[in-house]
């Protein structure tokens, strides 16, 4: 009777009898990638949240609570157990544990040694931005390299980040060989390349002051001459700003890594976070849009993370300004369209993801389903950190030197004369090229910018660089509380 | 030596003859029956001894005396105490049975024809279960709990087992009641546990007739009625609800200058009544059944069919329930000692529901209660007829071609009923079952028999659904047609084999039961597929055959998982001259559900009974003629836990796109980490009853039990580092305890009888043990609208009770709302008006916030009852059965809260206003600033006491010397009405709500479809 009582193998699939086929360590790999893009129900991504701690940027909706979550970051006032800090948390770690069961997995899998090594690179380079941003996050966070073993799920203790650091390190260091120079962007777009391993090292390099090494490693990615296309990865910025934000451009020349999004998974209300479609196409637009003739094709949404007044007068002039701020204001004074004004409402949209009418889904809910892809890392991003790594580390900035090309080949790209190499500049033209795509926060935080700048929305000098470690994961567990949120660690 | 004896067998209570009386003479195997006219015949000697029995009557004795004529009356036997009981692979005596067990005969049934479903039927019968219809929508199943709560996620319904087969699940929808010869209800786990791991929430056993031995005997019982709504909601009428709007925008209003909404609210009049479109007068139902029985020693059979057809009382196009029924039940002696035969029944029904049953959002009587009055049903002005939305939308029309109307000022999904009864016309569900078994039953020694018991059930079932271009509102509307079809089917099977060693030695009484079981269900598959931009206007015009491009079909398949069980059993029964009474049993389950540490369960139990009467020393006398009393302790289990929460699994879900082709790739990863310890939740509990007849003729059950159920399946809060979710593991407890009577008395002067039983049951679930850390746990469906979460299961309270601010009155004055403050002097209320409701500050601190929030009543009843009085004199009878409950509390969310324009109950008359200072009524305002509605209070909550008159019937038996003339043994005529009265203060349209779209909580009523009350006339023939 007891073969009675087996379960047909066709009824589910089992642990023990999964990671056997080449097919199946894709798919194994697919959902690490799957927490890399993840967004929650709750109609936020990690993007949305530091666009809304920004100074450029406030959280805006419908309401002082809507998207709550997104509301206390704004404002900083979150605490442990109010805000988006378990959405981030689960996330990581989410992903983190699924790279270490594939890592743990995959080496028993008789498949092509070629395809076998890229995919472990993929998986740990993944790895290594699930920590790299857990680790910024949080500060003091739990290491773990394999699956928690069940008994042990309330002995699991912080690590020094220090520890965190030296992991990502070696998790990209140990990934770049495995990796390849490029992927066929038809069918292979968004993977992991040799060149997005090395522009996340070298940004976890500039983040510790490990300047000479982020130089060196953002070099590599940028290429001999910037501004001139990478020889080995053949990344250029794009000849037009305003391209980058197209859906037809997706894998661009310019990109190193993106979140992919699609049109094509049906994602519905029932749970917003599993769907494929960019949720922030939807938040950002304005809400009750009503074009008339010659209006954008914007698709009404929720009118969330406008740009601030002082932002848009910072930008207002700068050649990037249309194809960053989406200015409704303006439509609807000039007749041209009405919009209804949300909580908060400027008037200044995030012109860069507001969903199209165009890029609408065929199917589904079409709110939840826009394709729009969003940039981890971009060339003009690597180029500003490489120029200011060689600042830091006391290069040549002058005028020719490498610094300076890099720099004002951002600037040229959209027109711009050439400016001196100082970290101001570098910091003004971060916050210009860059803005709503969810780097600001943590610049300032690094700069040590942020406590004044962000004064004025309330943020707490001493505590609000990180978020407080969530409440859920306090209780009955061996972690304790940043100090910075009244714990002990 | 032997003569020929004949011989005539009457019915002592009117002297007619009986047919199929066994005429057996003692010490011989030999028998006789009677043939239509009461007459047999038989060889015996004189001064031999005859038994004659039939089934109902009291078996006599008779000597042949010479000469070899007898006449012989028999009477009726004196019921309950010679009965015998199903008790589970056997039969016991009634006198000495030990366990709880509540039996329902067909008479009890047969005198509640109207009832749709074996539940229902069940209802008010017998003590220990609670129950109460889910919708008044013909056919549609009731919430059944058999002394209370076993378990929170997992399974709660009683196990029904019909026939020997396990139908599990409540899908006894396809029985005919007029089928049923008894039914048992096993509630104490001692009697459940040979039912093992699936018994935790008791077992309900459900025999069907079977032929008898005699002549052929024909029957037929049929009705035709009409049904009607017993109650509509006192809603506001044009005027008032303009008069009460303009008092809400008035109130709110904060500074300058306004115009009123309805300047004049007298000349609106009494506008729409939404509730005369959605019910419906005089539904017609009607039931028919045509029944065969017969046989003789070789072979007996049952054969019936029946056709029943009811219309509901609310949408009638929309909502009907009709089902035919075929059933073969026969047996086949082939040998002295080999019996074969089998018990089968097939259903067909097919059902229009109105969809929403108990939802505020939508369906025609949430419509119909929050449906402005103003707005007219149809749209007669051309004016009006002839703009937007009415000329620029695909709207629904009336045959002169006006359109509905369509509200203004109420949306969202409430709709104007007749459009949206018109978008779902034709739409329904059908489905097949054939449940049955085939047995094979074989005595080779005398006393020991094996029975071997093949059992299963086939359903299959589905539905069609059109959805025709409509629009009903701006936020109600279809586009495309759809053209959808769904098809299912589920096979279960059961294969039993035990053996039975019954043996009398003296005054031992002794039998042994070994069995053995294996059991498959949930093997079950489906598909569907929706075709979109169907050429069709309306389902009776669709069809499958206008096939759309591939582009615009979409299908869906699934499969169930299979739930096996392998099972051994074995009783022991024995008692000493039927006054010492000892039973025990053990039960062992082998389930797929449970983990592999914990593959095999083991489920024993044992009673013991003791019946002093029966003792020399026990005096006789006219006050207690029978007493027994009876103690038991079992353990059964709960095996609805889910499926493989043992065992590691990779689940899929975790999608990712590659490329720039929207080509979404499918991802697996392992999902919760397993537990190989998971097992069943396991109930224990004890049971002290007593039997007893007093004055003759007094029966009386009483019960008293405990019933702990520990281990029930929980997902543990589990840190988020671990990336997965949380495995479930048997962590909490819960109890329950009552006591259960149950009372009958008979009663003879002369030609008058008199019946009347009752019972009762008082029911305390408490709940004992969480996940530690976890203070309580909330029902994800019992919540209501934006007032979220309105019930809590929390230690030392009962499961799912309604949990919310405690509403202390309304502040009459700016006065006592500055007065009310905290200890250190804060206002609680600031932002209150008089009028507004006054929340408890119960954690008396500075303000009034959630914290304040505390158990407010409970929605599963206290006590539960049914009275059943039965009368009759010489021709006429009479029968009165009512049940009810009480102690409860039901939630009324009938209005709409985020629809400030919904309509009122016209207990909002009473709203508290200046010159009206109600203490109960707050007053008006929609931007609420207080908080009155949409915090949930105890204003939310009514008493739910009711009793309820389910069946009253006045019959009239025609004289048999009329009727035997035209060849019937029988012709009675009957009026019956179902749901005569119900007795309650609830002032929403029905109290009885069971747990339909509110999870596992019971009373909360969002527009529930009431139970119809109805009147219908009825015969029943026996030819």
């Amino acid at each position: 009777c007891k073969k009675y009582l087996e379960i047909s193998p066709q009824e589910r699939i089992l642990l023990d009898n999964y990671y056997k086929t080449p097919a199946e360590a894709k798919a194994a790999l697919v959902a690490i990638y799957d927490r890399f893009g993840f967004q929650t129900g709750g109609l936020y991504d990690k993007v949305a949240i530091m666009c809304a701690a920004s100074d450029d940027q406030i959280a805006g909706g419908g309401g002082p609570s809507d998207i709550n979550d997104l509301q206390v970051v704004n404002n900083f006032t979150l605490n442990a157990t109010t805000g988006p800090q378990g959405y981030l948390w689960n996330k990581g770690y989410a992903g983190i544990f699924r790279a270490n069961v594939f890592l743990s997995k995959i080496g028993d899998i008789n498949m092509d040694a070629t395809t076998k090594a890229s995919y472990i690179a993929e998986a740990k380079t993944l790895r290594a931005i699930f920590y790299f941003d857990l680790v910024r996050f949080f500060k003091n966070i739990p290491l773990l390299t394999s699956a928690v073993d069940p008994k042990e799920i309330y002995n699991v203790v912080q690590a020094p980040p220090a520890e965190v650091y030296a992991l990502i390190e070696k998790d990209l260091t140990e990934a770049i060989p495995g990796l390849p120079n490029t992927v066929v962007a038809r069918t292979d777009g968004g993977r992991i390349t040799k060149g997005a391993a090395q522009a996340m090292l070298g940004k976890v390099y500039l983040w510790q002051g490990k300047n000479a090494q982020a130089a060196e490693q953002l070099a590599i990615v940028n290429g001999a001459t910037p501004g001139q296309p990478n020889a080995v990865y053949g990344y250029r910025l794009l000849p037009n700003f305003g391209d980058l934000f197209k859906v037809a451009n997706k894998f661009n020349s310019e990109s190193i890594l993106e979140i992919v999004h699609a049109n094509s998974s049906n994602g519905g209300w029932g749970d917003a976070g599993a769907s494929e479609g960019n949720l922030l196409n939807i938040i950002v637009g304005p809400r009750g849009y009503k074009p008339g003739p010659g209006a954008p094709d914007y698709y009404s949404g929720y009118s969330f993370l406008l740009f601030t007044k002082e932002f848009f007068d910072f930008i207002h002039f700068d050649p990037r300004n249309k194809a960053t701020v989406a200015n409704l204001d303006s439509l609807e004074k000039n007749g041209i369209a009405t919009y209804e004004k949300g909580y908060q409402n400027t008037g200044y949209f995030l012109e860069k993801t507001i969903g199209r009418v165009a890029d609408k889904a065929p199917t589904g809910q079409t709110e939840l389903n826009f394709p729009q892809n969003s940039y981890e890392i971009r060339l003009a991003d690597t180029y500003l950190l490489e120029a200011e790594a060689l600042l830091n580390n006391n290069a040549a900035v002058g005028a020719g030197s490498r610094a300076y090309q890099l720099l004002n080949a951002v600037r040229a790209r959209v027109g711009l004369n050439p400016v001196a190499v100082t970290l101001d500049n570098i910091i003004r033209e971060r916050r210009l090229e860059l803005a709503g795509e969810g780097h600001r926060f943590l610049d300032l935080v690094r700069w040590g910018k942020a406590a004044t700048v962000l004064a004025y929305k309330g943020f707490k000098s001493g505590k609000n660089e990180i978020f407080p470690i969530p409440q859920a994961e306090l209780a009955n567990t061996k972690l304790e509380q940043n100090k910075e949120y009244g714990g002990t660690k | 030596q032997d003569i020929p004896v004949t011989g005539k067998v009457t019915d002592e209570k009117d002297g007619m003859p009986l047919p199929g009386v066994t005429v057996k003479l003692d010490g011989t195997s030999r028998a006789a029956s009677t043939d239509a006219n009461g007459v047999f015949s038989i060889q015996a000697p004189v001064g031999g001894t005859l038994t004659l029995s039939l089934i109902g009557m009291a078996a006599k004795k008779v000597t042949v005396p010479a000469g070899g004529r007898i006449n012989v009356a028999l009477s009726a036997s004196t019921q309950d105490l010679t009965d015998v009981v199903i008790i589970g692979y056997g039969v016991q005596k009634k006198s000495v049975v030990t366990g709880a067990i509540s039996s329902v005969r067909a008479a009890d049934l047969e005198n509640q024809p109207t009832t749709t479903r074996l539940e229902q039927a069940l209802q008010g019968r017998t003590s220990g279960l609670t129950i109460a219809a889910q919708s008044g929508q013909p056919g549609s199943a009731a919430t059944v709990r058999l002394r209370g709560f076993t378990s929170f996620g997992g399974k709660n319904d009683p196990l029904w087992v019909i026939d020997g087969v396990v139908v599990d699940n409540g899908g006894i929808g396809y029985l005919n009641q007029a089928d049923i010869e008894s039914i048992e209800v096993l509630k104490d786990a001692a009697s459940a546990a040979i039912y093992g791991a699936r018994a935790a929430s008791g077992v309900i056993l459900v025999t069907t007739k079977k032929g008898k031995l005699g002549r052929v005997s024909l029957s037929y019982n049929g009705y035709y009625g009409i049904a009607n709504a017993a109650k509509k909601l006192n809603l506001l009428n044009a005027t008032e609800y303009a008069t009460l709007r303009n008092e809400a925008y008035t109130n709110d209003f904060v500074s300058g200058t306004f115009t009123l909404p309805y300047p004049n609210p007298e000349s609106l009049g009494e506008g729409t009544d939404w509730q005369s479109y959605v019910f419906n007068d005089n539904a017609a139902r009607q039931n028919h059944e045509l029944s065969i029985s017969g046989g003789n020693e070789k072979s007996t059979f049952y054969l019936s069919a029946g056709y029943f057809k009811i219309d509901g009382i609310v949408a009638k196009e929309v909502s009907k329930f009709n089902r035919a029924n075929i059933r073969i039940n026969s047996q086949h002696k082939l040998y002295n000692w080999l019996t074969i035969g089998e018990n089968l029944g097939y259903s067909h029904a097919i059902t229009n529901a109105v969809g929403n049953t108990n939802s505020e959002f939508g369906g025609p009587l949430s419509s119909a209660i929050n449906l402005d009055p103003i707005t007219p049903a149809i749209i007669t002005d051309p004016a009006v007829a002839g703009a937007a939305p009415y000329s620029t939308q695909p709207v629904f029309r009336d045959q002169f071609g006006n359109p509905y109307g369509i509200s203004t000022r109420v949306a969202q999904e409430i709709t104007n009923p007749l459009g949206d009864i018109r978008r779902r016309i034709g739409n329904y569900s059908w489905d097949h079952n054939i449940v049955g078994n085939a047995f094979l039953e074989a005595e080779p020694i005398k006393g020991l028999r094996f029975r071997s018991t093949l059992g299963s059930k086939l359903a299959f079932y589905g539905s069609d659904g059109f959805n025709p271009i409509y629009y009903l509102n701006s936020s109600t509307s279809n586009t495309r047609t759809q053209f959808a079809r769904n098809i299912n089917y589920i096979i279960t099977y059961n294969l039993e084999n035990t053996l039975t060693y019954t043996r009398s030695l003296g005054n031992h009484n002794l039998s042994l039961l070994l069995g053995q079981g294996s059991y498959s269900d949930g093997f079950s598959r489906s598909v569907s597929t929706t075709f979109y931009d169907v050429p069709a206007q309306d389902f009776y015009s669709a069809s499958m055959r206008f096939k759309p491009v591939a582009a615009n079909r979409t299908s869906d398949g699934s499969e169930g998982t299979d739930h096996k069980v392998f099972s051994l059993f074995s009783r022991l029964t024995y008692d000493y001259k039927e006054k010492y009474l000892f039973s025990a049993l053990i039960r062992r389950d082998g389930s797929s559900r449970f983990g592999a540490n914990n593959k095999y369960g083991y489920f024993p139990s044992a009673q013991i009974g003791w019946v002093p009467t029966k003792e020399d020393f026990f005096p006789q006398n006219n006050i207690v003629n029978f007493l027994k009393i009876r103690g038991s302790y079992g353990v059964t289990g709960n095996d609805g836990i889910g499926d493989f929460a043992y065992v590691p699994l990779v689940g899929s879900g975790r999608n990712y796109t590659f490329g720039n082709e929207n080509i979404v790739n499918i991802g697996y990863s392992p999902a919760a980490s397993a537990n190989p310890d998971l097992k069943w939740e396991e109930t224990r509990q004890t049971n002290i009853g007593i039997d007893a007849t007093l004055f003759n003729n007094l029966t009386l059950v009483l019960d008293w039990y405990k019933k702990k159920t520990v281990g029930i399946l929980q997902n543990p809060p589990v840190p988020g580092y671990i990336g997965s979710g949380s495995p479930a593991a048997n962590i909490a407890d819960m109890s329950n305890s009552g006591f259960e009577f149950e009372l009958g008395y008979r009663q003879k002067f002369g030609e008058f009888n008199f019946g009347i039983s009752g019972n009762g049951s008082f029911l305390k679930n408490t709940i004992d043990k969480l996940s530690p850390g976890v203070n309580f746990i909330d029902d994800s469906q019992a919540t209501f609208q934006t007032l979220g979460n309105i019930t809590r299961t929390q230690i030392g309270h009962s499961y799912n009770e309604f949990y919310g601010y405690v509403n202390e009155g309304i502040f009459q004055s700016q006065a006592e709302i500055n007065a009310y403050k905290g200890p250190n002097g804060t206002i609680l209320q600031p932002l209150a008006k008089p009028g507004d409701v006054k929340f408890a500050n119960l954690n008396n601190d500075e303000v009034i916030d959630v914290n304040d929030r505390d158990f407010i009543g409970n929605g599963l009843p206290k006590f539960t009852y049914g009275i059943t009085l039965n009368l009759s004199y010489r021709n006429w009878d009479l029968v009165a059965f009512g049940s009810g409950v009480a102690g409860n509390m039901i939630f009324q969310g009938l209005r709409r809260l985020d629809i400030p324009n919904a309509n009122y109950q016209t207990s909002r008359l009473n709203r508290w206003t200046p010159t009206n200072p109600s203490t109960t009524q707050p007053r008006l305002t929609d931007a609420d600033p207080n908080k009155n509605l949409t915090k949930f209070s105890s204003l939310y909550l009514e008493k739910g006491d009711y009793f309820r008159m389910r069946t009253f019937q006045i019959g009239y038996t025609l004289p048999k010397t009329i009727v035997s003339k035209v060849g019937l043994q029988k012709f009675r005529v009957y009026v019956l009405s179902e749901n005569l009265f119900t007795v309650t203060k609830y002032t929403g349209y029905d109290p009885e709500l069971g747990s339909n779209n509110s999870g596992n909580a019971f009373s909360i009523d969002r527009g529930l479809y009431p139970q119809a009350r109805s009147f219908v006339f009825g015969i029943n023939a026996n030819f």
